[in-house]
């Protein structure tokens, strides 16, 4: 049993490395440049190159040797001037695609002082003379060169002689080149560190904290009553095989899984709360408040689950232990409730083990509506805010989480079913 | 029977939608569903609108209709996303076995893992909003039930004796895969379509309501969005006929597939 578990831990892993590589590609290759939304519009760039950095989003992406910084942005003047439009002894001139510097000028084109701590790299062609970051330039013909620095002065400086400028790009040196954003993400998740959220000004894993009992307290009972309720109305499905009340349980699931969720929460909340005032409408105070969302949840997920389970029931009916059971002369009902409830535990609980995750994340929907402040609530007000760190997070702990609770069915199974092992 | 006269009469909606759609885009101008007239706001269904008006005085008879459309294309362009990707990986997973599968199903239980709904919410909040995200978010999450099930087929087929007799003529292992035993699997493949068509529309009508699908086009989640502060003061008729459209939809699908699963494959009931 141990040598199996540690075998199924084993296949565990690289699931959970796709699942990292996974939010890392959504949230930081495709999403990269989103994060920074969550500043709001009117932020300055060391702001923005502050938030890179305690996100590790100023290093490379997954390998490299050269990273970008928001002091400077990649520039082709052959497009437009830029930020170089600041300068009066900078001329700019769209023709040629060039900035002149005129004699005696001193120009920083960064947006802020770099860190002193770092390289960099200037990478330019240039016409004329002058200095860049202390470094001479001289050449009568366009000439592309690099220029690397320590932090601090990086700015033009001309003297007698212009100079011009036609392309320019700054890269800070990695001097690490597996210092990347991935192993930055990783070894953040390592130390347990899920982040900081820039919209609610705080660290993600105490967000997370405290959504969850707000998001259990409403999940649980839906859970644990719908369980309860659709694995009965099975049974009686079952019973009742082919007779009038089976076929009216049938016909009402497949209705109930037709409803949209949506309308199960509007219609609620209307009727129910507005109209006849028996639960309240919003809010998380008290007990109460939670009566209704949970009575939606059941009703929306009946459907399905009385389906499952009664397709599961069905199935165990035709095997040969109940003909045998009935054989025998054991009662209807001890054979479906003793027997076959017995043996359809499996697929029961693997379909309860599996909906673990889902516990936790919670209900985006009723959450919302009702105002519970559970992570439901939280997801969705960090997708509408993009705020990516607390989405992340949220995707990624329940994705952990399934690929746990996929490991205990399977070891459920195995110590019901000594067969499994073997496969 | 019904229910198959009902996707009839939807999809003709739909196909009548999507034509009043492009004429309108190519001939620029405002088409009657986006007609705002506020002499006429908040009527309640008449001879003239039959279904009632909104907010703005616009038609919501003429609005459901191209919903209907909006709702059909996430159904058709999200199995167009998803269908192939599963198809192609769950065909080439169980025809090689070996390490093929083994990197198939590493990527298949990846995407099993990942928190659905939220997970599809995400990529459309990364890809950025508008039907793109949706067709994206719904189709790149969804090929991983059909990629599962054709899998399981093919590695069946593969031990017949027409694969046999394939391999033994010389034939390429694409043909094989792909000219042989695709077309003996391809009912699983329309059942898989006509039972995600239903869920595939649902996530577009949440997607929409939360204000990350679809922004100026007349979607159901949105007028179920709209409407759903209406309803607390007594208009009911924009919220009704949404709802009683989403489900007649989603009803027939389901029941279409149903019929479909039981008449092609009995095997696969559960």
């Amino acid at each position: 049993m141990i040598k199996y578990i540690l075998k199924r831990i084993l296949q565990m892993i690289p699931t959970v490395l796709g699942v990292i590589l996974l939010t890392f590609i959504l949230f930081n290759v495709v999403g990269g440049d989103l994060a920074a939304i969550a500043l709001g519009k009117k932020v300055s760039l060391q702001t923005l190159e502050n938030f890179d950095e305690q996100r590790g989003l100023n290093k490379p992406l997954f390998f490299g040797t050269r990273a970008k910084s928001r002091a400077y942005e990649d520039l082709d003047l052959s497009a437009g001037a830029g930020r170089w439009r600041n300068w009066s002894n900078a001329v700019y001139s769209a023709e040629a695609g060039t900035v002149t510097l005129q004699p005696n000028a001193s120009i920083n084109p960064l947006a802020f002082e770099l860190g002193a701590e770092d390289e960099f790299i200037w990478t330019l062609s240039f016409r004329g003379e002058g200095t860049l970051a202390g470094e001479p330039l001289s050449s009568t013909d366009w000439k592309s060169t690099k220029v690397r620095f320590n932090g601090g002065d990086a700015g033009f400086q001309t003297l007698e002689n212009t100079l011009e400028i036609q392309k320019l790009k700054l890269r800070r040196v990695n001097r690490n080149p597996f210092d990347s954003q991935l192993t930055f993400y990783i070894r953040q998740l390592l130390r347990g560190d899920m982040g900081y959220s820039e919209g609610f000004k705080q660290p993600v894993a105490k967000l997370l904290r405290d959504g969850v009992l707000p998001s259990l307290s409403l999940t649980i009972p839906i859970f644990i009553i719908g369980l309860v309720v659709s694995i009965s109305l099975s049974l009686v499905c079952a019973y009742f095989r082919d007779a009038f009340i089976d076929r009216f349980l049938v016909i009402f699931s497949v209705a109930l899984m037709s409803i949209n969720y949506l309308v199960f929460i509007v219609a609620g909340q209307y009727f129910l709360a507005y109209k006849n005032g028996w639960f309240p409408v919003w809010g998380y105070e008290s007990v109460k408040y939670l009566f209704l969302p949970v009575l939606i949840g059941v009703i929306s997920g009946l459907g399905s689950n009385i389906r499952f389970y009664r397709t599961i029931m069905l199935d165990e009916m035709y095997k040969d232990y109940v003909r045998t059971a009935f054989a025998k002369g054991v009662s209807k009902p001890r054979v479906l409730f003793v027997h076959v409830l017995k043996n359809a535990m499996i697929p029961i609980i693997t379909n309860v083990v599996i909906a673990i995750p889902f516990l936790y994340t919670g209900s985006l929907l009723l959450e919302s509506f009702f105002g519970i402040p559970g992570l439901g609530y939280l997801s969705i007000n960090a997708i509408l805010s993009a705020d990516i760190d607390v989405v992340r997070a949220i995707v990624l702990i329940g994705a952990l989480l399934f690929v746990v609770s996929n490991l205990l069915t399977d070891i459920c199974y195995a110590a019901a079913d000594p067969r499994v092992k073997l496969k | 029977m019904v229910c198959l006269g009902l996707v009839v009469i939807f999809t003709l909606l739909a196909i009548y939608g999507e034509i009043v759609y492009q004429v309108h885009d190519f001939r620029d101008i405002t088409p009657a569903y986006q007609k705002t007239d506020l002499d006429m706001q908040f009527q309640p269904p008449s001879s003239k609108h039959w279904m009632g008006t909104d907010g703005l005085g616009r038609d919501v008879m003429s609005r459901l209709i191209q919903g209907v459309s909006i709702a059909y294309k996430v159904g058709i362009i999200t199995s167009l996303i998803a269908i192939p990707i599963g198809v192609f990986f769950g065909c080439i997973a169980g025809y090689f076995g070996g390490k093929v599968d083994d990197v198939v199903v590493w990527l298949y239980s990846t995407f099993a893992s990942m928190p659905g709904l939220l997970f599809i919410l995400a990529i459309a909040m990364v890809v950025g909003k508008g039907l793109l995200g949706i067709y994206l978010g719904i189709g790149l999450t969804t090929w991983v039930g059909i990629c599962r099930l054709i899998r399981g087929e093919v590695m069946k087929h593969k031990e017949q004796t027409y694969v046999q007799a394939a391999k033994a003529l010389g034939l390429s292992s694409g043909r094989i895969m792909f000219k042989h035993i695709l077309p003996n699997i391809s009912h699983i493949i329309i059942v898989t379509f006509s039972l995600r068509f239903p869920a595939a529309v649902g996530t577009e009508v949440f997607l929409s309501f939360l204000g990350i699908g679809v922004q100026d086009q007349p979607s159901w989640g949105l007028m179920i969005n709209n409407a759903r502060m209406r309803l607390w003061q007594g208009m009911w008729w924009e919220m009704t006929f949404v709802t009683i459209a989403l489900f007649l939809l989603v009803l027939a699908f389901n029941l279409l597939g149903d019929a479909l699963r039981d008449a092609l494959d009995p095997r696969l009931n559960d």
